[in-house]
């Protein structure tokens, strides 16, 4: 069987620096996988081209068997595979509410011929999708400021509602940049449990990039590792942990003596 | 504007259609003009794009200034039937206005001027745009707009289009610009490429300023504003200001108008109407 998610071979240059050479790595369905590696190592320039946002110059990403390395960043968030962002993009102008309602598909409101030929359609639509944000707000503890605009939030709050926006959109993969970075202990730990919720009674498939090694080895099922734009190991946490390459990327023996020698420079 | 007025003078002395359908047609023209021309800009962002569209307006101008056969040059309109031969487009408005007028002067019993019958139909049709406007934004789609006003990125992480959002917000803007332009003309008998130059787009932008960018219903108060502010200093006929003449009033004109936007811009600068919380929150 074909994995959900399968990026092969991707490179990727900012200028004349290279961000991501020659990175591959499968996702299968209903797992969740963490993205590990030093600063710099490309994660989320690979993240920004598997979600559309970059194209990559050589490579391909096929998501559920179809190539969607030329789609659109909007096109690759219709077709089921969402992300959220390292600097959150909570929509800080509109409240709260209307972020998570503006995520919702299938709101055919979001069409002017619609709008006017069928408004109780879209208004039904609407009362379905404020009751689902509110659902989802509740988990992630923003129900009492669902009618602020989200700008007043906290840092570590705005990603909790990336996270429910990014739920919103009723993916069948999201993937998680940095979830948990200010996010107090307590709610990153339920934003986890949910995490694993989801996958369990829905069978979503995540992928995070995610600093803190700890939290990533105890929730994933698979582990990827990049280090100078490619992928230099893939396995379970306890295979991870035990890479010799690995220990190597981290602790920069490796890498900080290829870069003194004026390798390519990395960056992302 | 331009696009507009010229389509529905040019398609109502050339091809002899009716006042109505052409200024339908012109206001589709219009639109139509705003999506085309929107194609190769839309990718480009904030200062990028208003520096682009500033350059269409102006080859717009040129084009109307140059094109003489099709336009009238820069004499306007009243050379639009040939050198030598007066004409005018807007008869059929000025018997609608006409009889607008007679009825509002049944419906007062007294006399209505037609700036007045002027007045109301201006007033009536923003009135009907302000009513077609306000469900439209606050609709999910207008929260999808909102939405790509802050942040184009996010807004396409949740599988919106942008690109072709602002395509629909640019040609229905264009369609209003190009009614506005068909009022504008209706009012004169004639205008010339010189009625539509840049000017014009700032005070627009200054209506904007003033009243609160995002708010609907303050842009008509915040033109009314505008012309009181603009035509204020033309009542300052008392002393001291009687001892300047009618240029350097003008100048003191500009000067007062310059103050209160410095002063706007200081301490409100979201607008009388704005809500503060859209400009400082990030």
């Amino acid at each position: 069987m074909t994995a959900l998610l399968e990026v092969r071979d991707v490179v990727k240059h900012y200028g004349g620096v290279v961000a991501v050479c020659g990175a591959s790595l499968d996702v299968e369905e209903r797992s969740i996988t963490g993205l590990i590696g030093p600063n710099g190592a490309g994660k989320t320039t690979l993240f920004n081209i598997i979600s559309g946002f970059r194209h990559p110059e050589r490579g391909t990403v096929s998501f559920a068997g179809k190539r969607i390395d030329g789609y659109s960043a909007d096109r690759v968030a219709r077709g089921g595979l969402v992300r959220t962002f390292q600097q959150t993009k909570a929509l800080a102008r509109i409240t709260v509410l209307d972020n998570m309602l503006l995520a919702a598909p299938r709101q055919p409101g979001e069409h002017l011929w619609r709008l006017a030929l069928s408004p109780r359609a879209v208004r039904r639509r609407e009362r379905e999708i404020e009751e689902r944000a509110r659902e989802l707000l509740a988990v992630v503890r923003l129900e009492s400021r669902s009618a602020e605009y989200a700008g007043t939030l906290s840092g570590g709050q705005r990603k909790l509602l990336e996270f429910a926006r990014a739920l919103m959109v009723e993916p069948r993969m999201v993937m998680l940049d940095e979830p948990m970075a200010g996010v107090n202990p307590t709610l990153g730990r339920q934003l986890l449990e949910r995490v694993q919720e989801l996958r369990a009674a829905q069978g979503m498939t995540f992928m995070l990039i995610e600093h803190d090694l700890e939290v990533v080895m105890t929730v994933s099922d698979i582990v990827h590792v990049m280090s100078s734009g490619g992928v230099i190991a893939s396995g379970t946490p306890a295979e991870i942990r035990s890479n010799p390459d690995v220990i190597d990327a981290y602790l920069g023996k490796h890498g900080d003596a290829a870069n003194a020698q004026g390798s390519p420079k990395v960056a992302g | 504007m331009a696009i507009g007025a010229y389509t529905m003078a040019i398609l109502v002395v050339k091809a002899d259609i009716p006042l109505w359908a052409a200024s339908l047609l012109a206001i589709a023209a219009g639109m139509l003009s705003g999506g085309v021309l929107s194609l190769p800009t839309l990718r480009l962002r904030a200062d990028y794009f208003a520096i682009t569209t500033i350059a269409i307006s102006e080859i717009v101008d040129y084009v109307a200034n140059n094109y003489q056969s099709l336009t009238g040059g820069p004499l306007g309109t009243t050379s639009l039937g040939g050198p030598l031969q007066v004409t005018e487009y807007n008869s059929s408005w000025l018997n609608f206005q006409a009889d607008v007028q007679g009825w509002l002067h049944d419906l007062i019993g007294g006399y209505a001027s037609s700036d007045f019958a002027l007045l109301v139909i201006v007033w009536v049709i923003l009135l009907a745009c302000l009513l077609l406007v306000t469900p439209m934004v606050r609709s999910p789609w207008g929260r999808v707009l909102r939405a790509i006003r802050e942040d184009e990125d996010a807004a396409a992480s949740l599988g919106k289009p942008v690109y072709w959002y602002k395509l629909q917000a640019l040609s229905i803007g264009a369609g209003f610009g190009a009614l506005a332009g068909l009022l504008y003309a209706f009012e004169f008998q004639t205008f010339s490429p010189s009625d539509f130059d840049p000017l014009i787009t700032f005070y627009g932008w200054l209506i904007m300023l003033i009243a609160g960018a995002g708010r609907i219903w303050a842009v008509p108060v915040g033109a009314l504003l505008f012309g009181l502010i603009f035509s204020g200093p033309t009542f300052l006929n008392f002393k001291p200001f009687t001892y300047l003449d009618a240029a350097q009033l003008a100048y003191l004109e500009m000067m007062i108008i310059g103050v209160i936007l410095i002063a706007l811009m200081a301490w409100r600068p979201q607008g009388l109407f704005g809500r503060r919380e859209e400009m400082v929150l990030e």
